[in-house]
């Protein structure tokens, strides 16, 4: 099969709403989606925290989540293999090569880049943000709210940003997903294990959703950045 | 008039250097303070202190009688307490809903909090743009907003931080006609400032910090 054909196969499964396709773009959105809305929250505050709270540590931490973020996601399934494996910590709860395995490592995927993001907006908030709202009358926690979305963009782009490395990232989906038909098959894993059995057309369509996926992301961040991202900086 | 702050012993240091040394200090009801000094020599770290800001050693403090630990003030007493920064902060939202923080800080119903905010931002001239973006406005104007932001909340005590600095002769004029209208019967002014004609407006006391400590023939 040459190029064209196999684009222009790629685009009739597309269009054609190829149950098999569209069941694996399902899965990876699904999944990385679910990671996201569930270490966010609490990756977001930890960013805040380790950007705004002095303590014994933090340092290290700082230090450790930025290094985090390139951690290597194939190692992220290793890790997650043996404690989910049958004779794992946590061999009891079988979640191993099912939806919630993939979940759990894209959201240890996606945890220190949030969190890295969010510090560095966070760090690069007005100190007097924080302060105005605390003599208004806001306690701690209203006044980390308020603080946030003052830095909304940043922490946009954070969320942004995780979504992006969990959607593309194959080696943990690999691991603990098993590539499983219609059970745990998502878009990178497709690509990777069909395309070396011939299924080009299918690569090339998942290849063209991914593409398209990361583009609109970015487009979206781009967006709702709109005046808010060029404005000029406060300046005394 | 009654002593709405009292301070005893208030020591505040950094990296073992003592940075403001104030054995007594007392702000009475109805008066208005002129905190005169050169830079560095404390104002603002005395008012952000006051504001709940800034840590600071105090043997003793006194809020409208009630001894209390100045670094663990109820709610009710911190509210009490209006702070406004040398440059002010505009959160990114409209004039209005600047000064509408506070106000929905303390739960106060979205009819109520519209009808306030409105009121405070004409007392401060800035009707007009009460929906313009507060960070697009100018120094002046976003002063203005800081004080009806302030205002809003009706604190017994209001600290300014430098509110003239770095404003036009206009916004100036217009900030410190503001200010003498905050000073009322039962309100405490107190402002950090180098303006003189602030210093000399009617009736306030004038308070000088030089080295950290206040200094003798100043009021007090």
């Amino acid at each position: 099969m040459d190029f064209l054909d196999t684009t222009r196969e790629a685009f009739r499964l597309l269009f054609s709403g190829d149950p098999t396709l569209w069941g694996i773009i399902w899965v990876s959105i699904k999944v990385s989606v679910l990671a996201l809305m569930l270490a966010g929250p609490v990756a977001v505050a930890a960013g805040f925290v380790l950007a705004h709270v002095v303590f014994p540590g933090r340092r290290l931490l700082v230090i450790l989540v930025q290094a985090f973020q390139s951690f290597p996601t194939v190692v992220v399934g290793l890790l997650l293999y043996l404690l989910l494996s049958r004779q794992g910590p946590l061999g009891a709860l079988h979640l191993l090569f099912t939806q919630p395995a993939m979940v759990l490592g894209q959201m240890a995927i996606a945890f220190p880049v949030l969190a890295a993001y969010t510090l560095t907006a966070v760090q690069g908030a007005d100190l007097r943000a924080h302060e105005t709202a605390a003599s208004l009358g806001a306690g701690r926690l209203r006044a980390a709210m308020t603080t946030l979305c003052e830095v909304r963009f940043g922490v946009m782009a954070a969320v942004f940003m995780g979504f992006g490395r969990i959607i593309s990232e194959i080696g943990c989906s690999l691991m603990v997903g098993g590539n499983i038909a219609g059970l745990t098959r998502n878009i990178p894993t497709a690509i990777a294990l069909e395309t070396s059995k011939g299924e080009f057309a299918q690569g090339v369509a998942l290849g063209i959703v991914l593409i398209a996926l990361a583009l609109a992301v970015n487009v979206a961040l781009a967006a709702a950045q709109g005046q808010g991202g060029m404005r000029r900086a406060w300046q005394p | 008039m009654a002593a709405v702050i009292e301070v005893g012993g208030l020591v505040k240091s950094w990296g073992g250097r003592t940075a403001l040394r104030i054995p007594q200090l007392v702000l009475k009801a109805g008066s208005s303070y002129v905190l005169s000094g050169d830079n560095g020599a404390g104002k603002s770290t005395l008012l952000r202190i006051f504001a709940g800001l800034e840590p600071a050693q105090v043997e003793r403090f006194a809020f409208e009688g009630r001894l209390l630990q100045l670094d663990r003030l109820p709610a009710e007493v911190r509210r009490q307490i209006g702070f406004v920064h040398q440059h002010s902060y505009m959160f990114s939202r409209s004039a209005l809903a600047n000064v509408e923080y506070g106000l929905r800080v303390r739960g106060t119903s979205r009819n109520e909090r519209a009808r306030l905010a409105h009121e405070a931002l004409a007392w401060a001239g800035m009707a007009e743009l009460a929906g313009a973006p507060a960070q697009r406005l100018s120094g002046g104007e976003q002063q203005r907003v800081a004080l009806a932001r302030v205002k809003v909340l009706s604190p017994r005590v209001y600290l300014l931080d430098e509110p003239t600095a770095n404003l036009d002769a206009d916004g100036r004029q217009r900030v410190i006609e503001l200010i003498a209208q905050l000073a009322a019967a039962d309100k405490v002014v107190l402002i950090a400032c180098h303006d003189l004609e602030m210093i000399n407006l009617p009736g306030v006391v004038r308070l000088h910090l030089e080295n950290g400590s206040l200094q003798p023939g100043f009021g007090h």
